[in-house]
């Protein structure tokens, strides 16, 4: 009873907090069963694919009634997601674990640097005051006038701002599929930041729509997890019921919390998991 | 804008709404059938950390009928692994419906690459 409730109340509260940074939860959810409850890391990996899920359908779900994710623009980059998590689950055993791990906290030190440096530039909310020549960084594009905004790519921008660096964004969502096969995450750490600083879009909206990409990058790993019992049902029932509370608490009070506050959490977080992905490496 | 504008933006809206209904009725539904499933096991006094009997989609409608935790919980995480791939069917025959070409064929596209990931799969299983 009392474990029970308290991995209720543990995906609770990663739900909120994945919710609101569209991370998916999974991050936190996995050192919570390993670290707290003592699951095997398969099995806690399988319960986070489950709550990942959960987190992305609730949330991205609400998002879309209220038009708040891109729906055109989720679609066409998941593709891309999802062809690098067919990749990356074809080659993740040709990979030495350490490597991948290295990489990865790389990764993540440059994305949170990038964000925070970002976060100090920002004066005015550029959000949703980008114009056609002007990322959401407020620097000149540089690769706008070889991009230029025409035919399916500029249907992908949203009514109050347009889309940048099309082809990193491509980069980034194959970038994110395959470390999301290889390393075990929904993919949002990668999502947003592409979606974001690279491609111009609100973060609100990178949000929104990582929410809903994460969903079918996860599901394919998860269904390989459900069929060959890597996922204990058991203990995903009350995570997940936790999960659902939380996402749909996180994606109803998101509007209200501000735009800075949310950015230093998604730092906070990237510079926590490359920590511990330099603690796996080295330790 | 021109009222055929107006329209098409009307139509989208209405696709997306559907879709963000979807997905929610897709995770409204698993979690009741998780919630079932969780209550059943407080009633039965299971240990959510005891370890659960593997996954075996042939066994869940007798565990259903038999009011079993695992046919339920179970019976949920086919509706939660399933609800993202119905959204992307829902989108493919949104988009075609709309006469938009180049989402449905992103849409068929996505549809296909996971399908590896069910065949792989039920392939590991046998």
């Amino acid at each position: 009873m009392v474990d029970g409730l308290l991995l209720l109340g543990g995906g609770v509260a990663a739900g909120v907090f994945g919710s609101l940074l569209g991370l998916g939860g999974g991050i936190l959810i996995v050192p919570l069963l390993t670290l707290g409850f003592g699951l095997p890391l398969i099995k806690a990996v399988g319960v986070s694919l489950v709550c990942v899920i959960m987190t992305s359908g609730a949330a991205a779900g609400v998002y879309l009634e209220r038009r708040v994710a891109n729906l055109r623009l989720g679609m066409t980059l998941e593709l891309f997601t999802a062809i690098g998590a067919l990749v990356g689950g074809l080659v993740a055993f040709l990979i030495p674990e350490r490597v991948l791990e290295i990489v990865f906290a790389i990764l993540l030190g440059y994305t949170a640097l990038t964000m925070a440096l970002r976060r100090e530039r920002a004066a005015t909310p550029p959000a949703l005051a980008v114009s056609d020549d002007t990322p959401a960084s407020g620097r000149p594009s540089e690769d706008s006038p070889a991009e230029p905004m025409t035919g399916f790519v500029a249907s992908l921008s949203g009514p109050d701002y347009r889309i940048h660096r099309f082809r990193w964004g491509i980069v980034g969502s194959l970038g994110a599929g395959l470390s999301s096969a290889l390393l075990g995450i929904g993919g949002g750490l990668i999502k947003v930041p592409t979606m974001h600083v690279i491609m111009g879009v609100p973060l609100r909206v990178a949000t929104a729509t990582s929410n809903l990409m994460i969903g079918i990058t996860a599901s394919a790993s998860a269904i390989i997890y459900l069929i060959r019992g890597g996922i204990d049902a058991y203990a995903a029932a009350p995570t997940a019921i936790g999960v659902f509370i939380g996402a749909s608490v996180g994606s109803r009070v998101a509007h209200r919390i501000d735009l800075r506050i949310l950015r230093g959490l998604f730092v906070v977080i990237l510079l926590y998991t490359a920590w511990q992905m330099l603690q796996r490496a080295f330790g | 804008m021109t009222s055929d504008s107006t329209s098409t933006d009307l139509s989208e809206v209405r696709l997306e709404q559907s879709i963000g209904r979807l997905l929610t009725a897709g995770s409204y539904a698993a979690i009741a059938l998780l919630a079932i499933g969780f209550g059943l096991m407080l009633i039965d006094g299971i240990d959510p950390l005891s370890g659960a009997p593997t996954f075996d989609l042939a066994r869940v409608p007798a565990d259903l009928v038999a009011l079993r935790p695992t046919g339920f919980i179970a019976a949920g995480l086919v509706v939660v692994v399933a609800t993202p791939a119905s959204r992307v069917a829902a989108s493919l025959v949104g988009y075609s419906r709309r006469g938009e070409r180049r989402m449905a064929f992103v849409a068929a596209m996505i549809l296909l690459v996971i399908l590896p990931s069910v065949v792989a799969a039920t392939g590991l299983e046998g």
